[in-house]
């Protein structure tokens, strides 16, 4: 094993290391800010730098939770099975952290200090494949969670949670196959590059009907708000993650922020042109700040959806995934199918086929919304006439 | 020398997740090592630069044949994972000859044919080659597997539809 190697995977795997978790301690103080506005309060205000009176608007937050954490008892249920106990929160971790190597990040840095131009953890002709493949194995960790607790409201957590991956992953692959298939690859460099002077998927009728679907399979597929049925504290206590305390209790924290930034990264790159924006011909760098920035819109839009909506009923998860999102996803993919084959002349110009497309789509949006309520009987009022 | 020590690595990796696949009385972890023989296999297709049938191999034999089994157990008693019952195998000496025989008539022929030599370029984007193949050669078998696969689904809905009616059946009566 040379040198060399050794030194191009440190420099293409260090900055995710480093930058994304500081992000996530960036995203909790951000989240709590938010939802406090939300709600009309203030949120973490106190703690800034130590022993001065500098509050930073409480920036200090999630250092002091981080410390907090570490020190806290570490306790496992007598019942529990020990090893798998211990294993489910490095298991939610990996896949998350794993999945960041596919995001077509160049580090300004990266070419400074490798021979090689633009070093990536993995250049793989089917990133999207292999993005979407482990992802799917967070949801494990979170099963594996629940059953080695021995606890009634965990294992109804971790079994809604493979519930509801099975009913979302579909909706999410395939509203990507969209863009796969208008670009014609599965790298996501190339998807990226192809979306480069204003040519967003998400500025097309089919690109905008995919992003939205692939943006509400990804609140799912992340257990967030309004989607967050294995850790509904209303119902299950805390779901899964009832029994885990102290540092493994931070790693499922941290393993499920990692993954939102990882979905809004293939999000960013799918539909929001990866690191396009402008500035970037100019300075190749920005691409870098582009990309997160559009990473943090993304999330900005999570949190406030979170303060937004209330929780669904797992009835209406289901019916929701397979009845409107599989059905839109299948048709949307037809759609931009005969947008990207038709050919483009005077009797078809752009225009034509994009208001037709949009028709379509949103046709069939309304029509499915209606054939859904047809079932929903007004609400009959037993004891409160 | 990298690639020598991740295979045997992978290797090993592979045969104490299948061996302990079989060997564990409790079901769960059952499964869960069998996904670790499923992870370090496609760990072993990416060193072979398959990089395709490496994604494939998680996403269909983690993310659903896994799934599936984790589903399947938890609909029986045994979610719990004790199992004190022990299955007395018998006729474990017919399965011990299946196996031999499989593997003298029908591994050892093709490793014996296979050109272990050679190492062979990688095919340059193999996913899209792979897309060319089955859109061109294999078009027809691809449709009559999506067919099929069509078929199984509708089947079974129409099965579960017909066990909810008899259900509301006798909830009526």
């Amino acid at each position: 094993m040379s040198l060399d190697l050794i030194k191009d995977i440190l420099i293409a795997t260090v900055p995710l290391l480093v930058i994304f978790p500081s992000l996530f301690a960036f995203t909790t103080w951000l989240e709590r800010k938010t939802l406090a506005r939300i709600q009309n309060r203030i949120g973490p205000n106190k703690v800034g730098i130590p022993c001065t009176r500098i509050s930073l608007f409480g920036l200090g937050q999630p250092a002091a939770d981080g410390i907090k954490m570490l020190f806290k008892e570490d306790i496992v249920p007598n019942g529990a099975d020990r090893l798998f106990h211990l294993l489910a929160p490095i298991l939610a971790l990996i896949p998350a952290m794993l999945v960041l190597c596919f995001l077509p990040l160049e580090f300004p840095w990266s070419k400074l200090m490798s021979a090689k131009s633009g070093v990536q953890a993995f250049l793989l002709d089917g990133a999207v494949i292999f993005f979407f493949a482990i992802t799917g194995l967070n949801t494990l960790a979170i099963f594996m969670a629940g059953w080695a607790s021995r606890n009634k409201y965990s294992l109804l957590g971790g079994m809604r949670a493979i519930a509801q991956m099975v009913s979302y992953e579909i909706p999410l692959v395939l509203s990507a196959v969209v863009v796969v298939m208008s670009v014609g690859s599965l790298n996501a460099a190339d998807i990226a590059k192809a979306q480069e002077g204003w040519n967003w998927f998400v500025l097309t009728p089919w690109g905008l009907v995919a992003f939205i679907i692939f943006f509400i399979a990804a609140l799912a597929e992340t257990n967030r708000s309004p989607f967050d049925l294995p850790e509904a504290e209303s119902e299950l206590i805390a779901g899964y993650f009832t029994e885990y305390s102290g540092f493994k209790f931070a790693l499922f924290f941290l393993g499920e922020y990692i993954s939102m930034f990882a979905i809004s990264g293939l999000a960013v790159v799918l539909f929001l042109g990866g690191g396009a924006g402008p500035g970037v011909a100019a300075f190749p760098w920005i691409a870098v700040v582009w990309f997160l920035a559009k990473i943090f819109g993304l999330i900005l839009v999570m949190i406030w959806l979170r303060g937004t909506l209330p929780r669904l009923r797992v009835d209406q998860l289901m019916a929701f995934a397979w009845k409107f999102l599989l059905p839109l996803s299948i048709l949307n993919i037809l759609v931009a199918g005969f947008a990207r084959f038709i050919p483009q002349d005077s009797l078809f110009p752009k225009v034509v086929v994009w208001l037709v497309s949009f028709g379509v789509l949103y046709a069939a949006a309304w029509g499915l919304n209606k054939l859904n309520r047809a079932d929903v009987k007004p609400r009959e009022y037993k004891y409160a006439e | 020398m990298t690639q020598e020590i991740t295979f045997w690595v992978l290797a090993v990796i592979a045969v104490c997740g299948a061996l302990l696949a079989v060997w564990r009385r409790n079901l769960i972890h059952g499964v869960f090592a069998l996904m670790i023989f499923f992870a370090a296999l496609a760990g072993l297709f990416l060193l072979l630069l398959a990089e395709f049938i490496a994604a494939v191999q998680i996403l269909v034999y983690i993310g659903a044949v896994g799934v599936l089994l984790i589903f399947a157990i938890m609909l029986t008693e045994r979610v719990t994972g004790d199992d004190g019952r022990r299955v007395t195998a018998r006729g474990w000496l017919w399965g011990l000859a299946a196996a031999v025989a499989m593997f003298v008539f029908l591994l050892l022929p093709a490793i014996q044919k296979a050109d272990l030599s050679q190492t062979t370029q990688p095919i340059k984007p193999s996913v899209e080659a792979l897309g060319h193949q089955l859109m061109n050669p294999y078009v027809v078998t691809l449709e009559v597997l999506a067919l099929l696969l069509t078929a199984a689904l509708i089947g079974a809905v129409a099965v579960a539809q017909g066990a909810q009616e008899k259900e509301d059946e006798a909830d009526d009566s």
